[in-house]
């Protein structure tokens, strides 16, 4: 007795009907027919770029060619070398580490004081909910463009305000034109934006704690910030872990917030070199590739920049299991 | 008595709590609003509220500096953007979800595992290829290259698997051929995830500034963002048109946002809740 083929694996010829398609055969040309246009546009504008991009980085490509398919000159791995000599590309790496480890931990402890604050039985509680959520939806640029009113020295706002209370240090220049207040400025604009996302996933996680969990830490006497501190913390952790994990992302990927607010700067004086205080990687790619047609340098850029989103991907991911 | 009024307080308190947090997240466009219904050139004044409000600032950027171009030109990216990836992923996400074929689970693993790529790498290959392509400066370049949503395909794949497979069975033995038994029973049960998933798509493209930047420099095909990004660099100081034209970009999303937001919560995180 032959045991029944299993549908979808391979149909060796002979099997089956003797005419026409087999069963088999029919449904993995109907399920390609339906992949198709998704698959096509995948291969051609996602994953043939990850190695196109290799073959750019290992290119020299010319700043005014524009047709860069074939006939580069290969340079193998000069424009790496030259990427571990470039001050700029570590400064950039060290902004976006800075970057990283100032909207981490501040975008978490925004998402859940909001979380904390709408798990609560009240009325309006849905109003409060969207109202938060919604900027998250928003353009970024559009954001970073009214930021920078905001943030205007002189008759900003923000210097107004500040100049009322006594405090000055921020009226000439504003805070963004001053190195030690504009990388702060750019996160903290982000951070309001952003935290409605990571307030919904606190929210339904701390939604899914038992009640019980709370009434019986209650009875044996337990404060507030004690429930909060043994029991919510240590339930929500796999949201928090996540945040890390598209926050370190994202911190990689940043690029328009401060396009909009700083373009990379302003300048800092670093042993004789001039270097922006909000220099990112994400805007060095964008710069190299954008402003001087480098592309080659920035493909090569672009590749350091998903190694080490990798590295972070797999780092976290070790973590979580270890944790979980 | 004294625990009733301590909950009293305590709500009080919540509120307070809950009123001072959506004042500071929502500022940045209270005053972005305020400042566009300003008199031009009187963004500083010292005022909080326009004492004589106007609708100037939008006549000029509108009719002036080709925001109504801009626009229209986001309408028909986003909008033609949003229709083909959310019907390529519903496509893609019905077969993945409910047939067999070879290479499924790999495949699936494949297109997943490219999610961990960071955008910025697409931006120089996606460019040589729109180039060598000949598109540049069209709608074609700003809108192609994200047709292949995968975060929408997970989407997709994953709603349509609760989906009873009898029912398509069911069709099958009336006599309905794939593409019957999709259209009438897959799609018509898949319309909550297939809204959610064009509503993601177009707020997704009405922001994706960077590409649309990269593959346009004619103004003719400037989008709002691209636009309002060049009217910055070109005038910085005109305050007052800036945050007309950033009205402009934000009003839509905002409207869809208000109408629709349950889609937008639900999508934005059940891949982050389930993934």
């Amino acid at each position: 007795m032959r045991l029944p083929r299993q549908r979808g694996t391979k149909t060796a010829g002979g099997e089956g009907p003797p005419v026409g398609l087999t069963r088999a055969r029919r449904d993995n040309l109907t399920a390609y027919a339906f992949l198709a246009p998704f698959l096509i546009i995948f291969l051609v504008f996602l994953a043939y770029p990850v190695f196109y991009s290799l073959y750019l980085a290992l290119h020299k490509v010319p700043a005014d060619s524009f047709d860069i398919f074939g006939g580069l000159e290969f340079v193998g791995f000069a424009n790496f070398v030259k990427l571990f000599a470039d001050t700029k590309f570590w400064w950039s790496t060290l902004m976006t580490l800075y970057y990283a480890a100032l909207i981490i931990p501040s975008g978490i402890a925004v998402s859940l004081a909001l979380a904390l604050l709408l798990n609560n039985r009240l009325k309006a509680v849905a109003v409060y909910r969207s109202a938060f959520f919604m900027p998250y939806v928003l353009d970024m640029l559009v954001v970073g463009i009214v930021w920078t009113l905001i943030y205007s020295p002189h008759v900003g706002i923000l210097v107004r305000i500040l100049e009322g209370v006594g405090i000055t240090a921020f009226s000439e220049k504003g805070f963004l034109g001053m190195p030690q207040s504009a990388m702060p400025a750019v996160v903290f604009a982000n951070v309001l934006k952003g935290a409605g996302f990571g307030m919904i996933l606190y929210l339904s996680a701390i939604q899914n704690i038992p009640r019980s969990l709370y009434e019986a830490a209650e009875i044996d006497g337990a404060t507030g910030w004690q429930r909060f501190r043994q029991i919510t913390l240590p339930l929500v952790k796999p949201i928090t872990f996540f945040m890390v994990i598209i926050g370190t992302i994202s911190a990689l990927n940043a690029f328009v917030e401060v396009y909009a607010m700083t373009s990379g700067g302003p300048n800092v004086d670093v042993g004789g070199k001039a270097l922006g205080a909000t220099w990112v990687t994400g805007y060095y790619v964008f710069d190299t590739f954008y402003n001087q047609f480098k592309l080659g340098y920035a493909a090569a850029m672009s590749y350091v920049l998903l190694a080490l989103t990798l590295i972070v991907t797999v780092v976290n991911r070790r973590f979580l299991r270890a944790e979980i | 008595m004294s625990t009733r009024l301590s909950k009293r307080i305590r709500k009080i308190l919540l509120y307070v709590g809950l009123t001072a947090a959506a004042a500071v997240v929502l500022f940045p466009f209270f005053w972005m609003a305020v400042t566009a219904f300003k008199q031009p050139g009187q963004a500083f004044a010292q005022e909080i509220f326009p004492s004589n409000p106007t609708l100037e600032n939008f006549r000029r950027v509108l009719a002036d500096y080709g925001f109504t171009r801009y626009f229209l030109n986001s309408v028909i990216v986003s909008t033609s953007a949003a229709v083909f990836a959310t019907l390529f992923a519903t496509l893609a996400g019905y077969v993945f979800a409910k047939k067999e074929f070879i290479g499924r689970d790999k495949l699936f693993g494949f297109l997943l595992a490219s999610l961990m790529i960071p955008g910025m790498m697409y931006v120089v290959p996606q460019f040589a290829i729109i180039n060598r392509l000949g598109w540049m400066n069209t709608y074609r370049a700003m809108v192609v290259p994200h047709l292949a949503n995968v975060f929408g395909l997970f989407l997709m794949r994953q709603y349509m698997m609760t989906i009873p497979s009898e029912l398509l069975e069911a069709a099958k033995i009336d006599g309905a051929g794939e593409w019957q038994t999709f259209r009438t029973i897959m799609v018509p049960l898949s319309v909550p995830i297939i809204a959610t998933l064009f509503l993601l798509t177009f707020q997704f493209h009405w922001n994706n500034f960077l590409w649309q930047l990269i593959v346009t420099n004619v103004e003719r095909l400037y989008t709002v963002p691209v636009g309002l990004a060049m009217f910055k660099s070109a005038h910085e100081e005109l305050y007052t048109l800036k945050m007309a034209g950033s009205m402009i970009s934000v009003l839509p999303i905002a409207l869809i946002f208000f109408f629709a937001q349950r889609y937008f919560i639900e999508g934005m995180t059940m891949g982050a809740v389930k993934g």
